[in-house]
């Protein structure tokens, strides 16, 4: 919401009896520009101050009164007036700027607009300005510095918060999911940077406001919205190491009643490898577009909003396989199309009440071929094809400056087609229906404690509803410390593949079943003569259910200084029912059949601190640190009894305990980044620094947990380095780039294979 | 009332000059290893249904000698049921499948037990809980085209985490389970206990999941003189 409409719905209405009141104007003290939004109170009232920076504050008692002014930027201000009795005071006010730049504001959090250091659950935002610094072109460049994330190959770039995979982490666009998790990552590389104005990372469980999948996290990227009088164009070209360029073509466009903005961005590159000796490259050579246009337009006193989105990606590798003892090679060519439509209207029910209605449809589809090279011949084809369809509404009630509500409801449809996944029971393409609710409140009794409380309701035509509750609360005890901490709920519910797959890897040989296919799959294959043996019964088991958990967050922010802040903060994630594959029955193969059960419980939990500083004008320090321990219940109770044995290379098994847990695959226990960022005028230089420490990727001594030094890939650090200089010139600012990513050089070749090595960039771009 | 063992002493001295036998040394006991001891190899794969083709035969090991008795490469039926009949193999090997001489494997004493125990620290077998093949009712259900079966019949129960090993799907290797230690009655009733070192070709270290599979070594030791103790032995 604009900080106008906020105003519009907390201005209360022209009093109902003749009593003392204060008017004024609130202004910049520096600018003297109207400070809209700022809020006045006096003991149990409050005003807004409107577009002109007026305000208009009904007193419930005459005499000395003090009066509070806040605005968001702004240090906050006391006033002592005394009024006489049906009195009307004039008081202007002049606020001065906050020096601490906290004038940032989040819509992901709670789902209203709130500033960044209100919240009171773990958030992150990257803005534009820092996105442009840095040179990042894809959410994983972006999402890399951030402290806290992890980014892993699997399937493509996920993402990992509190060490939880990316299948647990929502990434929306302008608040509405993308979709396209084939094996259940969401390729963050897929994103482009451009047009978006800052990305909002939430942390831990968020379920309660945005149900399933938001279980570790919430990536938003919030797109830019032209402010009135904005003619503006831009055009941008980078080119780097590996044949990577990257061109985007923007316009954006403000009127007083309506904006538009669009660009066409390309972003390629030819491919690395990192094992030259083996047939085919790392990753291969890629051809990505998209194409968006945002548009929003006051009808009245409606908002209407439209965003819509292309993307198109070609791919193509190969690969080589080894047949009767002879290597054979095969061209491995992939093409995705997805897009996705969002139109959304707003409209005020009277000064406290605002109704936003949204739609969201999306479809994402790719195809895959595997041809033999020798002659061409088709050996393996793979379509997949989803589409999903949201219509919501959400309702926004401010009752009084102290008690904010908002509820909402909706229903989404999705529907899956694809070689791997088997018709339903009719024959039709498998599909799902769900509709949820959800409420929020939130409470600001005075500026020393918010407390948050929300709950949503899901309930999914294949498993049971489920009521997602979480708690949270901000304490104030000055202005410059922050105390924040939160107990919530998430949920995962299970996911497409796990629910519906009907595949057999014919390179391979095994088989996997989704939790509905399972008996049917395995009797098929026993009617084939499939099958040696059968360990567990299929039909015996019952319905799979949602992975949930419970977590706690908490943390301590400081402002030592006007230049100094320090935060530290500790999480805790009980998760359970976690989905994982397990063997059913063995195949004449050799190889197993596969099925989805809720098997696993894990804990996650940890601590991180981060210190940002800015010691001279133009100088920006950021330094991070989080510790992380990541590990299945199961196992951790399994050495605690004794009863778990390492062995090391000489052969000799030693009793392990539970300090020697390496934890889940691909978790670094310990994590770090730094980022320094250098600005004089038009020229600025980022300097961007992560290190990760070991982190276990494979079990070796038959345990099924990393213990041994050979079972973990070695920690490394990554420097990343961008300098940029801007001119302006008739034709409009011109911004000059280069940079060189991972100056270190360093790669882990086969274990890491997003890492190639040295990467340098040059771009260009003009803005007008 | 000390200078009792000093007399038994004196008289176990004066009594074994008089004794023509020699005295009892004690041994300590020595772990043996057996590298690479075939357990049926597969020689390729049925083109039609990708089964791998091997011989379904067990290999029979003779542990106080040390050797192998019955090889799974011999396939010849009379030649097998001569070898096999007789209680001088005391461990059998074909596949991932381990057999002792008892039970309805064979004509022995030979009965099993799993210890999660490090090899060294079992230094001595236990009085009980061994179960031949055939009597364990102890092992996962299995069901079978053919019918439904209350479990593995074998001593060493099979199926991946159940027995030795731990089959790890993505890297298709079976590495041996540390800490799990085989305590074994021999065909001839001694005891012993082995532990499996690898399942692969000349036991590469780290295990390599693409070399020649189903190539045991093990380490054992044997008591020969029937006691339970696995640190030496009194040889006479």
């Amino acid at each position: 919401m604009r900080p106008a409409l906020l105003a519009t719905l907390l201005a209360l209405g022209a009093p109902a009896v003749a009593g003392q009141t204060v008017r004024g104007q609130v202004t910049d003290a520096e600018t003297e520009a109207p400070v809209i939004g700022a809020t006045v109170r006096a003991a149990d009232r409050g005003a807004a101050a409107d577009a002109e920076g007026a305000y208009l504050l009904a007193l419930s008692e005459a005499g000395e009164v003090v009066l509070r002014v806040t605005a968001v930027g702004y240090e906050p201000t006391d006033r002592t007036v005394t009024v006489a009795r049906g009195d009307t005071l004039r008081l202007d006010l002049a606020l001065a700027p906050r020096e601490i730049r906290t004038d940032r504001v989040v819509v992901t959090a709670t789902r209203t607009v709130k500033a960044l250091e209100d919240v009171a659950v773990p958030t992150t935002v990257v803005d534009a300005e820092t996105i442009r610094q840095q040179g990042a072109v894809r959410l994983g460049d972006v999402l890399e510095t951030v402290p806290g994330l992890q980014l892993f190959d699997d399937h493509g770039g996920g993402v990992q918060v509190q060490g939880f995979s990316s299948d647990y982490t929502l990434v929306l666009l302008d608040g509405e999911p993308v979709i396209g998790r084939m094996a259940g990552t969401l390729d963050v590389d897929r994103l482009t940077v451009s047009g978006v104005e800052r990305v909002e990372v939430v942390e831990g469980p968020s379920s309660s406001l945005y149900g399933s999948e938001a279980l570790a996290g919430v990536v938003n990227l919030v797109t830019a919205r032209p402010a009135p009088g904005t003619v503006a164009g831009g055009l941008r070209l980078r080119a780097g190491s590996y044949g990577q360029t990257d061109a985007t073509a923007e316009a954006a466009l403000g009127r007083d009643r309506w904006a538009a903005s669009a660009f066409v961005n390309r972003f390629g590159s030819e491919g690395y490898d990192l094992t030259p000796d083996a047939f085919g490259p790392t990753v291969p050579s890629f051809t990505d577009w998209t194409a968006d246009l945002r548009a929003q337009a006051e009808v009245g006193a409606a908002q209407l909003s439209l965003g819509a989105r292309l993307a198109a990606q070609e791919q193509s590798g190969g690969f080589a396989g080894i047949e009767d003892g002879a290597e054979v090679r095969y061209d491995d060519d992939a093409s995705r199309v997805d897009w996705s439509l969002h139109p959304e209207l707003s409209v005020p029910l009277g000064d406290r009440v605002r109704l936003t209605t949204t739609l969201y449809g999306a479809r994402y589809a790719t195809e895959t071929r595997y041809r033999r090279q020798a002659d061409g011949s088709l050996y393996y084809s793979d379509d997949f094809d989803q589409r999903y369809a949201k219509v919501e509404a959400q309702l926004d009630a401010l009752w009084s400056p102290h008690h904010l509500t908002v509820v909402g409801a909706g229903a989404i449809g999705e529907r899956l087609a694809g070689d791997r996944y088997a018709a339903g029971d009719a024959g039709d393409a498998p599909s799902a229906q769900q509709v949820y609710a959800f409420a929020q409140h939130e409470w600001a009794p005075s500026r020393l404690l918010e407390v948050n409380a929300s709950a949503r309701f899901d309930a999914h035509s294949d498993y049971a509803a489920r009521l997602t509750p979480k708690l949270s609360a901000l304490v104030r005890p000055s202005d410059a410390v922050r105390v924040r901490a939160s107990v919530g709920s998430g949920f995962k519910a299970p996911a497409f593949r796990q629910l519906y797959l009907a595949f057999t890897n014919a390179a391979a040989g095994y088989s996997v079943f989704g939790s509905t296919r399972l008996a049917e799959g395995v009797a098929e294959l026993e009617a084939q003569g499939q099958l040696v043996q059968v360990f567990l019964d299929p039909s015996a088991l019952g319905a799979i259910e949602a992975e949930s958990s419970v977590a706690f967050n908490a943390g301590v922010a400081v402002d030592l200084s006007a230049a100094l802040t320090v935060e530290a903060g500790a999480f805790w994630n009980e998760v359970s029912d976690l989905i994982e594959t397990q063997p059913v029955a063995q195949k004449t193969n050799g190889q197993s059949v596969f099925g989805y059960f809720n098997l696993d419980r894990i804990t996650t939990r940890g601590l991180d601190a981060q210190v940002t500083a800015r010691p001279l004008g133009g100088v920006e320090l950021v330094g991070s640190y989080q510790f992380l321990q990541a590990r299945d219940r199961a196992i951790v109770d399994a050495l605690a009894s004794g009863t778990v044995f390492g062995r090391d290379l000489d052969g000799r098994d030693a009793r392990l305990g539970v300090g020697d847990y390496g934890g889940l695959f691909g978790r670094s226990p310990h994590a770090a980044t730094l980022r320094a960022t250098l600005t004089r005028g038009s020229a600025s230089a980022s300097l961007r620094g992560r290190w990760r420490s070991r982190y276990g990727y494979r079990d070796l001594d038959g345990n099924q947990i990393a213990n041994r030094d050979d079972e973990f890939v070695a920690g490394y650090a990554v420097l990343d380095l961008t300098l940029t200089q801007s001119w302006a010139t008739p034709a409009g600012r011109l911004q000059a780039q280069a940079g060189a990513d991972n100056l270190l050089d360093v790669t882990r070749s086969t274990l890491v294979p997003s890492l190639p090595g040295r990467t340098l960039f040059a771009s260009l771009g003009l803005s007008f | 009332m000390h200078r009792l063992p000093l007399l038994a002493l004196a008289g176990a001295l004066v009594l074994s000059a008089c004794d023509s036998t020699e005295a009892d040394e004690v041994v300590d006991l020595e772990a043996q290893v057996a590298t690479d001891v075939e357990a049926d190899p597969t020689t390729g794969r049925d083109p039609n249904t990708g089964a791998p083709i091997a011989n379904d035969l067990f290999t029979l090991y003779d542990l106080d000698a040390g050797e192998i008795v019955l090889s799974s490469s011999e396939t010849d039926a009379s030649v097998r049921a001569a070898d096999s009949t007789g209680t001088a193999w005391d461990i059998g090997f074909r596949g991932t499948t381990i057999i002792f001489n008892g039970g309805t494997s064979g004509p022995g004493q030979g009965a099993a037990q799993l210890l999660t125990e490090a090899f060294p620290d079992v230094t001595e077998a236990p009085a009980s809980g061994y179960v031949a093949d055939g009597a364990n009712t102890a092992c996962p259900a299995v069901e079978t085209p053919g019918g439904t079966f209350p479990g593995a019949p074998y001593a060493l129960c099979t199926g991946d985490e159940n027995g030795w090993y731990d089959y790890d799907p993505s890297q298709n290797l079976i590495t041996p389970i540390p800490g799990r230690t085989i305590v074994l009655t021999t065909g001839d009733g001694d005891y012993a206990k082995v532990r499996i070192l690898s399942y692969y070709q000349g036991n590469p270290t780290p295990p390599n999941p693409t070399a020649p599979s189903r190539y045991y070594t093990f380490e054992y030791v044997v008591q020969p003189d029937g006691s339970r103790d696995f640190l030496s032995t009194t040889a006479e």
